[in-house]
């Protein structure tokens, strides 16, 4: 009831939102957030990569969601829905892995590092392009295949848990170059600065996946009259 | 539903299973040339002449390892699906999860029996003290937490070709914990160092969890 | 390279990524409206 009248507002009042955001927030990240004393001015980069990794997080967890919805009520647009987070989840890691090499090279001094985050997070991406692919390879009403591919994305998402501790201690045991994670406490504004870009991109992610959804459902609609007319 | 009744499938299913394996002969003897074909590239390809066996020996044992149950999964529920068995035992009032579980049972031991007779060999080929008890227990282990997640796995049919190329790409990653685990052990019994411990326990932990959610997971995946 | 332009190439991918998708979406969804509408032209034309 509510929730679907909330899903009804997502052409009119979705897109402009979101474009607001992400211009405010691209303003508030290049302009008004204070230059960071130790790394300068690249470590505006966090602006962009922590809310493309929270926002890939999101995805992913809400094709497992729908997954598991599918599996339940066995009903299509819960693997449209899984099937377009998927996507966008990709989409956001990919830009995390890459705005996190661009700031990785200034600071650590190399571009790629085996560390627990980055590695779980480019298999987090594997699992899901491999769930992704085996989804689309298949007819889009295939219900054994849905079912199947909804399997794994429940267990590709359960297993990440599993992955990050062994990545964790896998580089902890082994001596490893020291980079330096100190994090000290992030000032108030670069902390509501921090908060406002992670809103945005949110924003942005959740309009991406309500997009995907609406293509997913139309191929679905597309088959079914393409199957009447023969 | 009636647990002794059930039980009994599970035994006569893994029984069947395995006797009809032992028949063919084709699936089990390709994956054990396989593995033993594999290791010798590995052999080549690392060059042993450099003297550092010993360090990558665990690395080269868990790839073959991986890569022949993958190899053995991709073919496991082939001759089912051919015969129609699957079919027949979906309107059976067989529960899928014993299905299942006979399924992984008969690839554990098919891969067990095939994982021994190559360390044996490999104690031979490579000089080093492969062979003993520590390592043939970390061996079940990693194989009992792979095989039931490709054999969940495997039962998807993507139609004729692409289920052979889908299976390593879908199960690789999420094999990730269990290959570090593995290399990692193997490799502490190999030093003779005591850090072994911890990843026995992920061992351990990463069986469990495969062995537990496919065998919730095959009922709604098939 | 300076430090600030790995900045730069940063928020230039993001950017560029994110309009990307967004134009790639949206052209999707058109082609599909209009592939759909096409068919139900079509039919109701053989129809009448």
């Amino acid at each position: 009831m509510n929730l679907n009248t909330l899903y009804n507002l997502r052409w009119t009042v979705l897109p402009p939102v979101v474009g607001v955001a992400i211009t405010v927030m691209a303003g508030l990240a290049l302009v008004s957030a204070p230059t960071e004393v130790v790394e300068g001015d690249v470590q505006r980069l966090l602006y962009v990569h922590l809310p493309s990794a929270l926002a890939s997080y999101l995805s992913f967890g809400i094709t497992a969601v729908c997954s598991a919805l599918f599996l339940i009520t066995r009903d299509f647009k819960w693997d449209a829905g899984a099937q377009a987070a998927a996507l966008v989840g990709l989409i956001f890691t990919a830009l995390t892995l890459i705005t996190g090499a661009l700031w990785g090279r200034p600071i650590w001094g190399v571009y790629w590092q085996w560390d627990p985050r980055i590695t779980t997070t480019l298999i987090l991406f594997l699992i899901f392009a491999a769930y992704l692919v085996a989804r689309k390879s298949s007819e889009l009403d295939n219900e054994r295949i849905a079912r199947f591919c909804s399997v794994y994305a429940i267990i590709g998402f359960l297993d990440v848990p599993l992955i990050h501790m062994s990545v964790r201690w896998w580089r902890t045991l082994h001596p490893q170059p020291i980079v330096s994670r100190l994090d000290p406490a992030l000032p108030t504004e670069m902390l509501l600065v921090t908060l406002f870009s992670v809103t945005a991109v949110l924003l942005v992610a959740v309009w991406f996946i309500v997009l995907g959804v609406e293509i997913e459902l139309l191929s679905q609609r597309l088959l079914k009259i393409k199957g009447r007319v023969r | 539903m009636d647990l002794a009744y059930q039980y009994s499938c599970l035994i006569s299913l893994t029984v069947a299973d395995l006797k009809l394996t032992w028949r063919e002969k084709s699936a089990w003897l390709t994956t054990a040339l396989f593995a033993c074909a594999a290791l010798l590239i590995y052999s080549f390809a690392l060059d042993l002449a450099s003297g550092i066996v010993v360090s990558l020996l665990p690395g080269v044992i868990w790839t073959v390892f991986l890569f022949a149950g993958i190899f053995s999964a991709s073919q496991s529920f082939h001759a089912d699906r051919e015969n129609g068995v699957l079919d027949a035992l979906r309107i059976s009032p067989v529960h899928p999860t014993i299905v299942y579980l006979s399924k992984t049972i008969s690839n554990f031991v098919q891969l067990a029996a095939i994982q021994i007779p190559v360390l044996l060999g490999a104690t031979v080929l490579f000089n080093e003290d492969i062979f003993q008890i520590n390592i043939i227990m970390i061996v079940l282990l990693g194989t009992l937490g792979y095989c039931s997640l490709t054999t969940l796995l495997s039962a998807l049919s993507f139609g004729s070709k692409s289920t052979n190329l889908m299976l390593p790409v879908m199960a690789l990653p999420l094999l990730v914990p269990l290959l570090i685990a593995c290399v990692e052990a193997t490799a502490s019994v190999l030093d003779d160092t005591p850090d072994g411990a911890p990843w026995m326990m992920l061992l351990v932990l990463f069986a469990i969890w495969t062995t537990l959610i496919s065998a919730l997971m095959f009922p709604l995946a098939d | 390279m300076s430090a600030i332009n790995f900045l730069f190439a940063g928020f230039a991918v993001f950017w560029a990524g994110l309009f990307t998708y967004l134009i790639v979406l949206q052209l999707r969804i058109r082609t599909l409206r209009t592939e759909i509408e096409q068919i139900e032209n079509d039919q109701e034309s053989d129809d009448t």
